[in-house]
């Protein structure tokens, strides 16, 4: 019995885990831009997509590096010529705008790609049980939540430590005085904009070795980084990273217990923590405050 | 090259007419005071010229560029050091944070240079905006500017809500900019103080410019002076 919660308590850990990495990016555009990405999971579907035809070639690990890399300069791309002439107007048309793009994404994969969702090869080792007695615990599972530690370290060392990071967190309250000191702000949003659409593709990536590669991979995933940004707290990062891995674990348990609700409960404690907290967990240094 | 050159600015917030056919300029090496009462246009016209508030017609000229249409990110890459009005630091950033955020212009300010002129500064380093005094945030803002390494600094009421004490500090540390040959358009409320260290006075009414001439004749004109000044004479005579 302790060895099914102990399942779901990981498989828990790691689906939020994605939704951090997800809730991440999706918060760093928000912030900054004032645009909810719903293409964002057409971007890790991207990301995946890139892997999936790369590492044949150039073997898994660059892979699993470069092709999140793409799907950023797509990105990019994508924000200098549509997203952007969409700031500072009702949120309303960046709102159909990327959900427009999201169908684009879907329809575009499945035409280069393929409908029928396909394998991901992953390295054998990391493929097997790490031991007997805990036998789901494969080494691959333990490697997803090495990666996203390694990336969301690296997100808040960039965000606490670079000009960029100091930048992007700057602009989040105050875009304008940012401007007025000479910061291209254009540059920055652009960059901001990669910088959440890697971790995006990461994720894809990432989900792809554990799920195999659909052009809807992504949908499951929208709506819980959604709540995970709400949990924590609209405009707090680290509150977007407790909210996924949170809503994550919670369901898993929750899957133990009484399975018909893994996905409303954490609607459920979306609406409890609002009760309680109105801006979220940590949502007292957020911008609508 | 002039530094500021403002013709027939004309700005609105909407539909209401705000500025109407501003004319400025700033020399070389000039300090020039630019003065009003409450609601005159003189944030709007800095604003204005920075690009936050495009004017709807009219021209800015700065360094010889017409840069009335420019994003504000690139008229301060001319070299343009703005303390906006409330100061706006960041408040979710660290004092060296704060001072990180400025694009790094060469010239002769590095932050190091910035702690040495405002030590307070130095010692609230790991200190978030939001927990300065107003005091400090004022210090913080002008340092701020400063790492831009700027030849043109425009600021907006730098010595609002503060002790007398700060306030003198705060006209030397300009006084001193001057000397070292930046270009300044100095926004005021504290008349006397700044027509004091100005080479030259605008006076703003209404949107439009009432009075334009040398600092030394502005100070002669004792009951334009008090008309102007109101309540911020009183306070600058507690510590003249
Ligand atoms: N964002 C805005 N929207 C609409 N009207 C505005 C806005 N900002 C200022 N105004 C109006 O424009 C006029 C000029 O304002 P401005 O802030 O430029 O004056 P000011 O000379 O800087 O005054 P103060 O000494 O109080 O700072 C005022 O009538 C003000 O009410
Ligand atoms: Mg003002």
């Amino acid at each position: 019995m302790s060895q099914v919660i102990l399942f779901n308590l990981l498989n828990g850990l790691i689906v939020g885990a994605f939704y951090a990495l997800m809730a991440l990016g999706l918060s760093l555009i928000l912030n900054l831009s004032g645009v909810i990405n719903f293409a964002h999971g057409g971007f890790l579907a991207l990301g995946a997509y890139f892997a999936y035809s790369l590492a044949p070639i150039t073997g898994f690990w660059i892979a699993l590096v470069i092709a999140p890399l793409g799907a950023a300069i797509i990105g990019v791309a994508v924000e200098r010529v549509l997203i952007r002439r969409l700031y500072g107007r009702d949120p309303l048309y960046s709102l159909l705008m990327t959900f427009g793009l999201a169908f684009i994404f879907q329809d575009g994969l499945k035409f280069i790609w393929g409908a029928q969702s396909v394998p991901y090869q992953i390295p054998s080792w990391l493929a097997s049980p790490l031991s007997m007695d805990l036998f789901f615990l494969t080494g691959y599972r333990i490697f997803m939540i090495a990666v996203v530690a390694i990336a969301v370290g690296g997100l808040f060392l960039i965000l606490g430590y670079t000009r960029l990071g100091i930048r992007i967190r700057a602009g989040t309250l105050d875009l304008d005085t940012v401007s007025v000191l000479g910061v291209n702000v254009r540059v920055l949003r652009s960059l901001n904009f990669g910088l959440g659409i890697y971790l995006a593709g990461l994720a894809g990536v990432l989900a792809a070795g554990m799920l195999g590669l659909a052009p809807t991979i992504g949908d499951q995933l929208i709506m819980p980084s959604f709540v995970a940004i709400i949990v924590g707290g609209l405009g707090s990062l680290p509150g977007t990273l407790v909210g996924g891995l949170l809503i994550g674990v919670v369901s898993g348990i929750t899957s133990v217990y009484f399975s018909e609700a893994t996905e409303a409960v954490i609607y459920v404690m979306m609406a409890l923590i609002l009760m309680v907290r109105p801006h979220g967990l940590f949502g007292d240094e957020g911008r609508l405050q | 090259m002039t530094p500021l050159k403002v013709d027939g600015l004309h700005t609105y917030y909407g539909k209401s007419h705000i500025l109407q056919d501003v004319k400025i300029e700033v020399g070389e090496g000039e300090l020039v005071a630019l003065l009003g009462r409450n609601g005159a246009g003189k944030t709007t016209t800095l604003r204005s010229i920075v690009g936050l508030t495009p004017a709807r017609s009219g021209s800015v000229t700065i360094f010889d560029r017409v840069t009335t249409d420019w994003p504000s990110y690139r008229i301060a890459a001319l070299g343009v050091g703005y303390v906006p009005e409330g100061r706006r630091i960041f408040p979710n950033l660290t004092v060296e944070e704060n001072l990180q955020v400025p694009l790094e212009r060469p010239g002769p300010w590095t932050i190091q240079r910035v702690y040495d002129l405002f030590p307070r500064l130095k010692e609230r380093r790991s200190n978030k905006g939001r927990q300065l005094s107003g005091g400090e945030q004022e210090m913080l803002a002008v340092g701020r500017a400063l790492l831009l390494n700027p030849t043109l600094l425009l600021l907006d009421e730098p010595s609002q809500g503060l002790a007398p004490l700060i306030v003198r500090h705060m006209f030397e540390v300009i006084a001193s900019m001057r000397k070292e040959g930046m270009s300044i358009l100095l926004v005021e409320q504290n008349v006397r103080a700044a027509v004091a260290i100005a080479d030259r006075v605008y006076v703003l009414d209404d949107g439009k410019v009432a009075y334009e001439g040398p600092a030394a004749e502005f100070a002669q004109d004792e009951e334009r002076m008090r008309s102007l000044a109101g309540a911020s004479s009183e306070a600058w005579e507690d510590f003249s």
